[in-house]
């Protein structure tokens, strides 16, 4: 079976001037303009099958959004392949687009004054949808994310959050097969994003439909993506399953120890990580924690003891740097 | 997608909205009724010193303030807020939502915005029109009135144009928000038929800013100056600026890339 999107050895670089501070260079820049190129995305390859949720993940300036404008279509890649069902997202075909979504968390598509329910009927329009098929999915939708009360007022009236359903609602009412979503719950409280999130997780199991997102929280990750792609300065760092991921690049483990006397010194253990009262977070490293473990408990009173993987926000940002020191 | 059948629910849409501000309706209302009355003592400034001005008399006159204003609603109902829109869309990043719709980009971005109580200005221009018409105790037939009517509408569609390519201008230069305003003061100078200034300035109101094109000839439709020939070259200039706006609008498009990487 051919994957859903297929990218092989995708570059994209930008041609962007460039000059010194100061009045004198800027003026030589309006005649002699120096350019340098900026790699945003280079030799990434990757594919995604039918119904997959894959995380897509990288610092800022990763060249996580510049890909996935690639695929929605916007951007022409430097070199490199690109297909998406079957299509060359580039030529940016209708039959194409109307079967992918982009939504992007820090921008909104639907009008600031006009009520959701009134920008619903324009995509309608635009997609050209059928209206019985098109008002089941919106009453659909607007149960699933509890909008009933709001779709008659006008967005500019609506929180953040609100704000960030209506657009997911408005972005998927074509039923898009394929889903790019650029952080979708930035901004947002633990709540709405949970909220979010389950909706997404429902779309994809009801359609089967295909979802690449890249976000910050890693929360929305663990939660939706088995599979994870790392990118970092537009190479792939890491592709494969999320808890893999935490196997390769992590070497500790965490200890959370409470002793009934919190005097007493752990540091010939591990690591301390953080000492509240009683309460101690030591760091060990992976091979030796079962060793560690029975020493603590041996040597001292011990009221509660927990053996935890690094969080995953941890093992990300040592990923991160530890390519950074060996570049 | 049916063009036709998208922009009547925008349209249908826009308006529904701007109903729920009836207070636009009548500021709008004033706002006509004060360019009216600034344009009646101007005509009768005019009128005091001479009997014709190059050759328009003053109800001819009367017929060109109607065209202008009627002109002028279209714009600013249709054409300007669209413009605006595509500029913020350029500057903010959030025309990558309109290239990601299985639509023709040009079409959705003339269409997006519509300020209906804009349209009074159509109607009074309406109405100043057929009061000039009764003054000039003219009668109008029917090749007449389809000869203003198609002025009219190519006038319409070549003012679309020159805007589309200035706002074109936006994907290579960010700001351009001050040529709208710049657009303005020279579609001002339509008040006017474009025959009494000098023959730089006429050039310009023809050529560049087709002023001409909407307001003057469709007046000389109305009052009879209207020929065969001048119908023709205004619609071998609606081609040529259409042509020109699309080329000029997708090159502009290869070249965009979004508010941010």
């Amino acid at each position: 079976m051919t994957p859903t999107i297929s990218v092989s050895n995708l570059s994209k670089h930008y041609k962007v001037p460039e000059r010194d501070g100061g009045m004198k260079a800027a003026v030589i820049s309006l005649f002699n303009r120096k350019y340098r190129t900026v790699k945003a995305v280079d030799d990434v390859s990757f594919n995604i099958e039918a119904g997959e949720v894959v995380g897509f993940l990288g610092p800022n300036g990763a060249g996580k959004t510049t890909t996935l404008k690639v695929l929605s279509g916007l951007l022409h890649p430097t070199s490199g392949m690109v297909n998406v069902l079957g299509y060359e997202p580039t030529k940016r075909s209708h039959d194409y687009l109307r079967q992918v979504a982009l939504v992007m968390g820090n921008r909104n598509q639907l009008s600031w004054d006009l009520p959701a329910i009134d920008s619903f009927e324009l995509q309608r329009a635009i997609y050209s949808l059928p209206v019985s098929e098109f008002k089941k999915t919106r009453d659909d939708f607007i149960d699933l994310l509890e909008l009933k009360d709001l779709v008659n007022k006008p967005i500019r009236n609506l929180s953040l959050g609100e704000r960030m359903k209506m657009e997911i609602v408005g972005a998927l009412l074509h039923r898009p097969k394929v889903l790019f979503l650029d952080e979708p719950t930035i901004g947002l409280d633990v709540t709405m994003q949970r909220r979010i999130r389950a909706f997404i997780k429902e779309y994809n199991q009801r359609w089967g439909a295909t979802v690449l997102l890249t976000s910050h929280y890693m929360a929305d990750v663990e939660a939706l993506c088995k599979r994870v792609i790392v990118i970092h300065h537009g190479h792939t760092l890491f592709d494969g399953e999320l808890n893999q991921l935490v196997t390769q690049f992590s070497s500790f483990k965490t200890l959370g120890i409470t002793l009934p006397d919190p005097e007493v010194d752990l540091s010939q253990y591990g690591e301390v990580l953080t000492r509240d009262g009683a309460r101690v977070t030591l760091r060990v490293p992976k091979a030796k924690t079962s060793q560690v473990t029975a020493n603590l408990l041996s040597d001292l009173q011990v009221d509660d003891l927990t053996v935890e993987d690094t969080p995953i926000d941890d093992v990300i940002d040592s990923v991160f740097t530890s390519t950074k020191a060996a570049k | 997608m049916n063009p036709i059948k998208l922009a009547l629910t925008y349209l249908r849409i826009g308006v529904l909205n701007e109903m729920q501000y009836r207070i636009n309706f009548f500021i709008q209302l004033l706002q006509s009724f004060i360019s009216v009355a600034t344009g009646l003592i101007g005509l009768s400034l005019v009128f005091g010193q001479v009997k014709k001005l190059a050759g328009w008399s003053r109800p001819e006159l009367l017929a060109v303030m109607g065209v202008h204003l009627l002109m002028g609603g279209v714009i600013r109902s249709i054409i300007q807020p669209n413009m605006e829109r595509l500029m913020d869309d350029v500057r903010n990043g959030t025309l990558d939502f309109v290239l990601t719709k299985p639509a023709d980009a040009q079409i959705l971005v003339s269409v997006h915005e519509f300020r209906f109580w804009q349209l009074v200005d159509v109607i009074v221009g309406i109405v100043v029109i057929s009061i000039a018409f009764i003054q000039l105790n003219g009668t109008l037939g029917i090749l007449q009135f389809f000869g203003f009517l198609s002025a009219l509408i190519m006038g319409g569609i070549m003012l679309y144009s020159v805007w589309l390519m200035v706002t074109s201008i936006s994907f290579w230069v960010i700001r351009v928000q001050e040529i709208s305003n710049l657009f303005e003061g020279l579609y001002a100078a339509g008040r006017w038929p474009v025959g009494i200034y000098p023959s730089w300035l006429r050039t310009g109101l023809t050529f560049l800013v087709p002023v001409a094109f909407a307001v003057t000839i469709p007046a000389e439709a109305l009052t009879n100056r209207l020929t065969g020939t001048s119908l023709l070259i205004a619609l071998g200039m609606t081609l040529l600026f259409v042509v020109l706006s699309r080329g000029l609008w997708r090159l502009g498009l290869s070249n965009y890339s979004g508010a941010s990487s």
